[in-house]
This record gives structure tokens, C-alpha cells and sequence, in this order.
């Protein structure tokens, strides 16, 4: 700012004693006004040359060295060589740093590619090229759909919710699962991740399909065993061994249940995706579910079932009969005697809830998170004894996964528990239609 | 350049640009739908293999379900195509690829029907018994041709008349594999007249899987003419090439 000052200062200085001069001159000639107009003339010709030289060095910067001038005209080259510099050092930084940026994102394991707000590829590291067979010359621009073309990937491509990846499968040379999953940032820029599940896939696959298999094929030898065992029991002959063939046949006994919930479970794991099914009369199944509990051998003295929704469930009956009954079942063998087991159906804005609570003697809270866990056991010694095969909670929420519900806990230790089965309100099919 | 010399042209430039830019979209949308189409057809003709390959019923009788869904996109995008001609009344690089899309989603649906029929095919076979050979043969014609249909529609996606061609080249290598296919059926028949019925339905899979090649082998032509407005059909490969090497 001074500097700059100082230079105006400088300049007027300088016009002035220019002007006087010129002056003086044509005063000596006899014609003043020529003389100040001659230099005047002089100095706007010395601006005009700097004005051009500067001119022609912009034009031509990369090859040209700055021009030498004086005064104002110095100060004004020596700031444009300024800001040009400060300039070229930023943009040299912003480069490198993008450079390490895209070869850090090619080195990864997973493929990534950029889309724009239509879905365009932007950019898309070598991974991604190679998975999904891209090219880099022809496909910049283009919209990721129309590469991809899988329905279910288009699907997930307009939905909305992008949380959970899709796994899709192609086919090629061989057959591959990819796992795609989009993730937004900045303002509509959206990334799309990449990962070759092939193996999770195939692994999972086998893992059903063994448990399946060997609950099938031990169910056979076993019916032979039970068979055997109950002839034995009525067998006057055997009298003396009454008590060990009883305890067998508990065994047995056990042991098949094990294996009808394995192949439950299996059952329900064989389709993936949700279900879509028919109405099923829920209020209907839920007032037989007490005399399922007043059925057992030993129950608890109090069953009370209410009622407070006429609504039915879009889903597969098998599968929300077995999830009640599990819980209701549960309830029963842990409650005693003396004890009240609640069982209530309702619906709400959120959707539908089928819930039991239990004056039983609760779950201590480290063991919830675990609860559903296949043959998870809060106290193996007790649970044994009551002959669960320790697949009813993993059952109950594979049910309800499947039908996009979830199953909450609330227990007090020594305080009795509540089961809780929350369906989504997509799902209600009102009997009566609301006014 | 300075903002006041250029404001005046740029808004008019920002209107025409604007008018084309939604004619843009609508393009851009309807040849979204022909890859969208494009894809689930692509998926019933690997449902409808794996159906046939893996003597699943269910399998079979959702595609041939699933034939519906393909016909009514088929019908939408013909609308469309309609209204766009009606309304925008395209011209040169436009038209042809309304021309293009229009002729495409024939093949399409005609791949659709194909697909339709290998999967009702598929649910009757799994009930029989299956052959010596697993299908290996089907397999592998069924690999070339779903790899052509990939590789026409990835073509038409990136209009890209040189891949168009590369795959329309694919089709002989079908109709050979076909050939090869057609006289083992023959022999199986003459060895035991007992699995007559079932070769039979094979071969109908076999001249489905040909017919799906010809298909593609259609959309790569309409590609080719949509980038450069040559019509090849009924044109030897050869002349195809070396016209669009000496042209544009």
C-alpha cells in the first residue's frame, strides 16, 4: 500500500515535471501548448511500449522472461511473478496430493468407482475395472446401470436405502458373487464399493447345506433307535432296566427335537431376501397359543392372552406359528408353577407386536446380546434339564428376519422376562380400515 | 474474456442448450429402459441355463413366468420411442437410435420368448432322467451365446460399432457348435430310440440358444447402423469390415 503510494507519487511526479518541461520548451519556441502536448504525446507512447511488452509477456509466460521495466510499470511485473508463482506451487501441491490420493485408492483390495449425481462413472480404480470388465478409454461418462446390469443391482441402485450391500451373482467364465454397496458424501457424489464374495458365498452355502444334510441324515437312524427303545419300555422281560430305557428314551426324545429344529432352521434359512406370503389370521393363532401352554405336562397357573387387534400379518404361517410357539414355549418351561405367563397382541403406527412376559427368574444382562445364538446356554446345567434343544431364539429370529421384523428382550434379573416380536407396518393387512 | 462481451450470447446459447438438454434426458432415459430390459433378459436366459443345467423345476417355471415383465417393457419403451418421435420429431444421429431401440427391443423380447421356453422346457426335463454327459455341451453353447448377449448389449451401452462387430463375428462359431450339437442328437436318437422324447426337447434348447445368438447378432447390426448409419444386415462380415474401415 505505501509501496504503492509511493509509486503514484512517483508517476504524478513524474507527468508533472514532464509537463513543465514541454512547457518550458515551447514557452522557448513560442508555442506552449505544443510543447506540453508533445509531452504528453511522449508519455502516453512510453506507457503504450510497457503496456505492450507486459501484454506480450502474459501471452507468452511459459517461454518468456519478464520485461524490464521501471517505476509503476516494474512494481506491476514484479506482482503478476508473484501471484503466478504462489499460484503454480499450489496447484503443483494439489496435484501431487490427488496423485497419491488415486494411487492409493487403486493399490486397495476392494474395487471403488465414483458416480455422479445420474450415476455417470466419474473415475474407478484398476479393481473395479477388472470385476466389472470397464475400460477406461469408453466408459468414463457412462451411466453405471447400463454396464451393470444385473436386475437386482438396478433395484438397489433406486432404492433409497443403501445401508445393506446386494450380493449378486455372474456369470462368466466362472461363476462369481460380487457385493455391492453404495455410499454417498459431499453433495450428490456417490461412491461405489466392490468386493468379490465369492468365497463367503460358497463357504455359507456349504455350511447350510451340511447342517441340512446331517439333521437329515441322522433323523433316520435315530427313528430306528426310538422305535426299538419304546418296544423295550413295555417289555415285561426288560423290567429290571425300566429306568435306564426311560432315561434313553428322554434322550432320544431330546435328541430328535434337536434335529426338527435344526430342520426348521434350515428350512427357513434355504430362501434368502424376504418373504411375501398371504394374510395370516394372527389373533386367531395367538388364542390357541394358550391352550399350547396349558397342554404341557407341567405349566405355570396363570396364562392370560389379550387380544387388542383384529389385524392379520402378510407373511408364511408356518413360520410366525413357530416363532409364538417358541416363545410362548420358553416362557412356559422357565416360569414355575405358581407363576403367570402374559401373552398380548397389538398393533400401533409402528406396525404389529406379538409380545410374552414371564414372572420366571430372568436373564442376568450380560447374556442378551448373546440370547439368540445357536445353543447358547444362560445356565447349560438348568437348560439341559428342561430339554430345549437351544435352537428356539435363533429360530424366532430368523423368522422375523425374514419377515423384516426384529425381536427385543427386556429381562430383570430375578425379575421375569418379556419377548417382544415387532413387525413392520408394511406387513399389517387391516381387517377393518381405518377412518 | 470478459463477462460483458459474452452475456448476451451465452443466455441464448443457455436456452437452446436447455430445450436440447431435456430432449437429452429423454434419449438418455428410453436407452436406460433398453439396458434395463436388456439385463433382466440377460438374467432369464442364465436363470432358465442354471434351471436346465441344475434340473431345477421351480427355477424353470419363474422364468418362464418371468416372460411377462420382459414383454411389458418391451410394450412401455415402444410408447416412449412413439412419443418421442411424435413430439421431438428427431433427426439424423437421433433417429437412428429411436430406429435403433425400436428394432432392439424386438430382439429383446424375442430372446425373452426363447428364454421363456427353455425354462418351461427345463421344468419338464428335470423330472426325466438326466444324460450321461450333464448337459456339458448345452453348457458351454449356452456360455458363448449369454457371453454374446453381454457383449452386444456392453456394445450398444458404449455404442461401440467395433465390439458390435467383434460379436456379430462370434455367431459363426454358434451356428458350427449348433451343427456339432444337432448331429450328436442324431446319433443318441439312432443308439436308443428310448430317449427320443428327451433329445428331442434338448434339441428344441439347442435351436433356442442358436436363435438367441441370431438375436444378438441383430442388436450388433442396429448398434453398428446407429453409430454410423450403414445398414449391414444381409451384408457379408467381411465387406461390413472393410466399409467401415474406408468410412468415417
Amino acid at each position: 500500500m505505501i509501496s504503492g503510494t509511493g509509486g503514484f507519487l512517483h508517476v504524478a511526479l513524474r507527468i508533472v515535471t514532464a509537463v513543465a518541461l514541454g512547457a518550458l520548451l515551447g514557452w522557448f519556441a513560442g508555442h506552449v501548448w505544443l510543447g506540453v502536448c508533445g509531452a504528453l504525446g511522449l508519455y502516453l507512447a512510453w506507457n503504450l511500449w510497457h503496456l505492450r511488452e507486459l501484454h506480450f509477456w502474459l501471452q507468452h509466460r511459459s517461454v518468456a522472461d519478464p520485461p524490464d521495466a521501471a517505476g509503476l510499470w516494474g512494481e506491476v511485473v514484479a506482482q503478476v511473478v508473484r501471484l503466478h508463482r504462489r499460484k503454480r506451487f499450489h496447484k503443483e501441491r494439489l496435484t501431487r496430493l490427488f496423485r497419491e490420493l488415486r494411487r492409493s485408492t487403486a493399490a486397495m483390495p476392494d474395487g471403488v468407482v465414483m458416480l455422479d449425481p445420474q450415476g455417470e462413472i466419474i473415475w474407478f480404480n484398476r479393481k473395479a475395472g477388472e470385476m466389472l470388465d470397464l475400460s477406461r478409454r469408453a466408459d468414463l461418462g457412462l451411466r453405471i446401470d447400463n454396464l451393470v446390469r444385473h436386475p437386482d443391482f438396478v433395484q438397489y441402485l433406486r432404492r433409497g436405502d443403501h445401508s445393506s450391500p446386494v450380493i449378486v451373482r455372474v456369470d462368466g467364465a466362472q461363476e462369481k458373487h460380487l457385493a455391492f454397496q453404495l455410499i454417498s458424501y459431499g453433495e450428490d457424489q456417490r461412491l461405489l464399493m466392490l468386493r468379490d464374495v465369492t468365497r463367503e458365498v460358497r463357504l455359507e452355502q456349504m455350511r447350510k447345506d451340511f447342517v441340512a444334510n446331517a439333521s437329515h441324515e441322522l433323523r433316520s437312524p435315530l427313528t430306528v433307535v426310538a422305535g426299538y427303545l419304546e418296544n423295550f419300555g413295555t417289555d415285561p422281560a426288560l423290567a429290571e432296566l425300566a429306568g435306564p430305557i426311560a432315561e434313553m428314551r428322554r434322550q432320544t426324545d431330546r435328541m430328535t427335537r434337536i434335529i426338527e429344529d435344526l430342520l426348521e432352521l434350515s428350512r427357513f434359512e434355504a430362501a434368502d431376501g424376504p418373504i411375501k406370503g398371504a394374510p395370516v389370521d394372527v389373533p386367531a393363532m395367538v388364542s390357541m397359543l394358550r391352550k399350547d401352554v396349558l397342554a404341557r405336562p407341567t405349566h405355570p397357573a396363570r396364562v392370560e392372552v389379550s387380544i387388542e387387534s383384529g389385524d392379520n400379518l402378510v407373511g408364511d404361517e408356518a413360520m410366525i406359528q413357530s416363532a409364538f410357539f417358541n416363545l410362548v414355549d420358553n416362557a412356559a418351561k422357565y416360569t414355575p408353577a405358581d407363576g403367570a405367563v402374559f401373552i398380548r397382541w397389538w398393533t400401533d403406527e409402528d406396525g404389529g407386536h406379538f409380545s410374552v412376559r414371564d414372572t420366571g427368574p430372568g436373564i442376568p444382562s450380560e447374556h442378551l446380546p448373546r440370547l439368540t445364538e445357536r445353543f447358547y446356554r444362560v445356565d447349560p446345567g438348568r437348560s439341559r434339564e428342561t430339554g430345549g434343544s437351544g435352537l428356539g431364539l435363533a429360530i424366532v429370529k430368523h423368522a422375523l428376519y425374514r419377515h423384516g421384523g426384529t425381536l427385543s428382550i427386556d429381562s430383570v434379573d430375578g425379575g421375569g422376562s418379556t419377548f417382544t416380536c415387532h413387525f413392520p407396518a408394511l406387513r399389517l393387512w387391516r381387517r377393518t380400515p381405518l377412518s | 474474456m470478459s463477462g460483458a462481451h459474452t452475456a448476451r450470447p451465452m443466455e441464448t446459447a443457455d436456452l437452446s442448450h436447455h430445450i436440447s438438454r431435456r430432449f437429452n434426458e429423454d434419449l438418455e432415459r428410453v436407452r436406460g429402459k433398453v439396458l434395463v430390459m436388456g439385463g433382466l433378459v440377460e438374467q432369464q436366459l442364465a436363470n432358465a441355463l442354471s434351471a436346465l443345467i441344475e434340473g431345477d423345476s421351480k427355477l424353470g417355471v419363474a422364468v418362464a413366468r418371468g416372460d411377462l415383465e420382459v414383454n411389458g417393457m418391451e410394450v412401455a419403451i415402444d410408447e416412449e420411442c412413439q412419443r418421442i418421435l411424435a413430439t421431438r420429431a428427431p433427426a439424423a444421429g437421433d433417429l437412428r437410435l429411436i430406429v435403433a431401440i425400436i428394432k432392439t427391443i424386438t430382439d429383446l423380447e424375442r430372446i425373452g420368448d426363447e428364454g421363456e421356453k427353455i425354462g418351461y422346457i427345463a421344468s419338464r426335463l428335470a423330472a426325466m432322467e438326466r444324460p450321461a454327459d450333464q448337459y456339458r455341451e448345452i453348457k458351454h453353447l449356452g456360455r458363448i451365446v449369454s457371453e454374446m448377449l453381454h457383449e452386444a448389449l456392453n456394445a450398444f451401452a458404449r455404442m461401440d460399432s467395433e465390439a458390435a462387430l467383434r460379436v456379430a463375428r462370434q455367431d459363426r462359431v454358434v451356428d458350427e457348435e449348433y451343427e456339432a450339437i444337432h448331429r450328436q442328437c442324431i446319433t443318441f436318437m439312432m443308439e436308443d430310440p428310448r430317449s427320443i422324447r428327451r433329445v428331442l426337447d434338448v434339441m428344441w434348447v439347442v435351436r433356442a440358444l442358436e436363435r438367441i445368438g441370431d438375436h444378438a447378432k441383430n442388436i450388433c447390426e442396429y448398434v453398428i447402423y446407429m453409430v454410423h448409419g450403414k445398414d449391414v444386415r444381409h451384408t457379408k462380415l467381411e465387406d461390413v469390415e472393410r466399409d467401415l474401415r474406408v468410412g468415417p
